[in-house]
């Protein structure tokens, strides 16, 4: 039992590290080959751009943490745009009381998540499947599909569109939240019982953890994310819509894993997601600017591909080097 | 009886189901719509028994429906290239392997994450089929609908083919030690090794067995059509995961038999027609998807609870 | 111990090495993106993978060649909303001259059109238009309210003005549907009371999903009498549930759709009639036309513009009129290649 934690924290160190490095080269090499990368406004909307996704990736982790996965936040953004667009179209609720609403219901569809998978122990994968349908039909049905809420307090649309000491607001609501779950997994009893949860559920009960209630937390705090999200997507886009946030939660997963936490959880670090989303964000809008993929007009799908090989790699890289020492150590 | 209480569980709710349905929309009986609403599921039954035998090996394939895409695909280029439909076949099946068995080497040999793998080509496959066919339909000719005989007898055969396949896949596994060793590895992998079964090779088939009725699942979908829609795949492995969970198969693994897929999938393929023939607009269809599942979902869980306590 | 650390970054170099040889082999041009002093037109597609709007860029490819300008093409690849607004937004700072654009969602993407302008970026729509103070000019080839007047018109005549259809459209959010969905109901309330809308289905742009709702409507509703198919894929969809059902020219099927997928059916008498214009003229257009917006040849007030091949093409107002939408039957759907 001794011997478990050190090489797994090993382990980790290594695929930051790893990823760091991997995030530096990718990073110089659209600063120098990829058209106008490196200018003010390009990094503003690099953020811009993905700030959404990168706050459901950090609320993600310690779901992902626990050893649990979260399909529907993606679907609970357009549930929470929704929302916000029916309180203050059609009950013409003041922006600051929708706003609360909003975020209301987000820890309330949360809590939904939180209350069947750690109260009822149903698996994470199907519940979070059946309420990524549920959701976002809702929002489908209360829109009938078709209504876009449009023209909101201008106050309210300057989250999207404005700057506060020299970076957009969404960067410096994505740093509030980044500070808030490093600190939370890091720095927190909480965040330690999570990872213990991943590592062995049954082993933390005896340890004298309330389980179910430390199980339900990162549920109903993925919750509260993607509502967050969604008014933030509202105020990037000017509109509120069913549709918002539509494969965001794959995003989100793939950010967190490509950041080095164990998909069966107990191994992760909030560092490490943040890198990930930055990789990913990064990708996306460099790649399209490389000037040979610029003339092929084919950023989109090779943002995808490639983001799809990183995760490959970065996954198998040290299951790679391991067989690759542990053949020299036999070899010797 | 017990073992069997979530087949029952799904299969009485599909039977309530039908029959509020005979009352108060007899039309939804008709032969004809029945037939080819049946025949349209033929390709998610294919993927759906995939699907359930590596859910039951404890891992997960969310790459189907690109898979699907890019057979149907080749499948489709095969035949407007003019080659007899049994090439086509074999082009569909052999590309299905192939994809199958990367995911399988690198879940079973590097042991990676199956729903990371398959997250990864799921996105690879479907942008490679986007660059590649950029979403042109492909014209068919002549002779490949139902097979080239009339469309009845299509329908008739691949119902027939699909509902053999089930039958003898659903005893496969009950029955006979290949089958049971996907049982033993999803329920303990290091206890199934310990057994003399060879944990790697059993998941390695059960992503070459996915990615081979993934080709034959596009197949059994070209020869429905005069057309292959490049799109075809997008989504469906959402619907083949849903009928397995709905059905009873645990993403715990080892746990679950086709049967209860194939109720669930019926279920599941009968409430979008539901909502149409009871004159329901189509903006519930989500939710109600949604609480199908957790009802399921939740029905389990509760009677879990109960007989533990 | 400390040397297999080194091994995780051997391996990723390879990786980081492989993607700069594929592509600085491409003109750098990191440091002057104008040195070519070529006209840059950037080109967007509401969705990529798209059989429309691979036609439309044809048609772009060719005038761009006429014209010696450089043309970017990039478009959502997935259903994002946001997607279009960000693909505006980084051409912004990558610096182009003309963005021509066919708009997915008219409202949304009209802020970071403005905002493009304001950086001197010029602006021109096609296919879609977003709110006339975002662009310069609309290449029209049919306005929402042209569309669904069409498509109304045409169902209305081959029901002899009575009798229920229904609607199968692309997703129930898809904005521009929507608003061509609002033409439509608006002329079905004006001009043909006899006519009713049952239901309307969304088929999430497959072709099978829009066969068995197609199926299910006919059976569930016995007295339909016509598929209006909004979205090209659910076009032969329709038509092949007809098919099968053995309801060939008395559920009438009509649609926007492509002549190639649809040439089967309509010589088999399934599909009567399936609208669109010259899709590889609408691309071109839309390249004339943002070369000369571009190059300040047009400017607001010009009467017309003379566009290559396609030679003087009539501008009203801030509109570039292409012509209005062909209807495609058997007679005539052999004429054409796309």
């Amino acid at each position: 039992m001794n011997a478990l934690p050190a090489p797994t924290k090993r382990h980790w160190v290594r695929h930051e590290t790893l990823l760091l490095l991997m995030l530096f080269a990718e990073t110089t090499y659209f600063f120098y080959f990829a058209r106008n990368f490196g200018t003010a406004d390009n990094i503003s909307n690099i953020v811009r751009h993905s700030a959404e996704m990168g706050l459901l990736a950090l609320a993600m982790m310690p779901v992902i943490l626990t050893g649990g996965i979260d399909l529907s936040v993606g679907s609970l953004m357009g549930l929470c745009a929704v929302i916000f667009g029916v309180l203050t179209h059609d009950w013409h609720w003041t922006t600051l009381q929708a706003v609360a609403a909003t975020l209301l219901a987000g820890l309330f569809a949360g809590g939904f998540n939180a209350a069947l998978i750690a109260f009822l122990r149903l698996p994470p994968l199907i519940v979070t499947l059946g309420t990524f349908s549920l959701y976002r039909g809702l929002a489908e049905a209360t829109t009938q599909g078709t209504k876009i809420y449009r023209s909101f307090d201008p106050d309210f649309l300057n989250l999207g569109d404005q700057h506060f000491f020299a970076l957009p607001i969404q960067a410096w609501i994505f740093a509030l939240g980044a500070l808030f779950f490093w600190v939370l997994v890091h720095r927190t009893t909480l965040g330690r019982s999570f990872r213990a949860i991943g590592f062995s559920p049954e082993g933390t009960l005896y340890a004298g953890i309330p389980v179910e209630r430390r199980t339900a937390m990162p549920y109903v705090l993925a919750g509260l994310t993607a509502a967050i999200a969604a008014l933030l997507f509202t105020a990037r886009l000017h509109q509120a819509r069913a549709d918002a946030g539509t494969g965001y939660e794959l995003a989100a997963i793939t950010a967190v894993v490509l950041g080095g936490t164990s998909i069966f959880g107990g191994i992760g670090s909030v560092h490490g997601t943040l890198f990930g989303i930055a990789a990913i964000a990064v990708l996306n809008n460099g790649i399209a600017r490389v000037p040979g993929v610029l003339k092929a007009g084919v950023g989109g799908e090779l943002a995808s591909m490639l983001t799809g090989a990183l995760l490959l790699i970065a996954l198998a890289a040290p299951i790679l080097t391991r067989f690759i020492t542990r053949g020299r150590a036999t070899q010797t | 009886m017990k073992r069997y209480s979530r087949e029952l569980t799904v299969a009485i709710a599909l039977s309530a189901l039908l029959v509020w349905l005979a009352i108060f929309a007899p039309h939804f009986f008709q032969p004809q719509p029945l037939l080819a609403r049946l025949t349209a599921q033929v390709p998610v039954l294919v993927l759906t028994i995939g699907m359930s035998v590596v859910i039951i090996s404890r891992q997960i394939d969310i790459s189907v429906g690109s898979q699907f895409g890019v057979c149907a695909v080749v499948a489709g280029l095969t035949s407007a290239a003019g080659a007899p439909l049994s090439l086509a076949l074999i082009a569909a099946t052999l590309t299905g392997t192939a994809m199958g068995a990367l995911n399988g080497f690198l879940v079973a040999w590097l042991g990676l994450p199956s729903i990371v793998v398959s997250l990864a080509t799921m996105v690879t496959w479907a942008e490679v089929l986007r660059l590649f066919q950029q979403g042109r339909f492909i014209n068919l000719p002549a002779g490949v609908q139902w097979f080239g005989f009339s469309q009845f007898v299509g329908q008739a055969s691949l119902l027939f083919f699909a509902l053999g396949l089930l039958g003898a896949m659903a005893y496969f596994l009950k029955n006979r030690t290949g089958g049971r060793h996907f049982y033993a590895v999803g329920s303990d992998s290091e206890a199934a090794r310990l057994a003399g079964i060879n944990p790697k090779g059993v998941t390695m088939l059960s992503f070459v067995l996915m990615g081979t009725l993934t080709g034959l699942a596009a197949f059994c979908n070209m020869v429905q059509s005069p057309q292959v829609d490049p799109k075809c795949g997008v989504g469906l492995e959402m619907k083949a995961i849903a009928a397995a969970v709905v059905g009873g198969i645990a993403v715990t693994g080892g746990r679950g038999g086709l049967w209860g897929a194939f109720f669930g999938l019926l279920l599941l393929a009968t409430i979008n027609p539901a909502l149409t023939y009871m004159h329901i607009d189509a903006y519930w269809e989500k939710a109600i998807q949604g609480l199908v599942i957790l009802l399921a979902v939740i029905a389990d869980g509760l009677r879990t609870k109960r007989s533990a306590a | 111990m400390k040397r297999s650390q080194f091994i995780p970054a051997l391996l990723a170099l390879p990786f980081t090495l492989l993607m700069s040889c594929e592509k600085s082999s491409a003109p750098v041009g990191a440091d002057h993106p104008k040195a070519a002093k070529k006209l840059t037109i950037a080109f967007l597609p509401k969705s990529k993978g798209n059989s429309y709007f691979i036609a439309c860029e044809k048609g772009a490819r060719e005038a761009v060649q006429e014209l010696g300008a450089e043309l970017l093409f990039d478009g959502p690849t997935n259903t994002d909303p946001a997607k279009q607004n960000e693909i505006v937004e980084n051409w912004m700072t990558l610096g182009v001259d003309v963005i021509a654009v066919a708009c997915e969602n008219r409202e949304g993407i009209a802020g970071p059109l403005k905002r493009a302008q304001e950086k001197g970026i010029k602006i021109v729509t096609f296919d879609s238009d977003t709110t006339p103070d975002a662009r310069s000019f609309f290449v029209n080839q049919a306005t929402p309210q042209g569309i669904g007047e069409a498509l109304m018109d045409e169902a209305a005549r081959l029901c002899a003005e009575e009798g229920e259809f229904a609607i199968i459209t692309a997703t129930l959010t898809a904005a521009n549907m929507n608003e061509w969905r609002k033409f439509i109901e608006a002329r079905l309330a004006e001009r043909y009371p006899k006519m009713k809308l049952i239901d309307t289905k969304p088929c999430d742009d497959q072709k099978d999903k829009a066969q068995a709702e197609t199926t299910n409507l006919i059976s569930a509703n016995p007295n339909l009498k016509c598929i209006m198919a909004i979205c090209s894929p659910a076009v032969p969809g329709a038509a092949e549930a007809v098919k099968q059902a053995g309801k060939a020219g008395i559920v009438k099927v009509v649609g926007l759709g492509l002549p190639s997928e649809n040439k089967a059916y309509l010589k088999d008498g399934v599909t009567q009639s399936v609208i669109l214009w010259r899709v590889a003229d609408l691309g071109y257009l839309t390249i004339q036309a943002a070369y000369a917006v571009g190059t300040g040849a047009l400017e607001v007030g010009s009467k017309s513009i003379h566009a290559g091949k396609l030679g003087e093409i009539q501008i009203d107002g801030t509109s570039i009129i292409l012509g209005k939408p062909f209807v495609f039957t058997k007679d005539n759907v052999d004429q054409f290649d796309f």
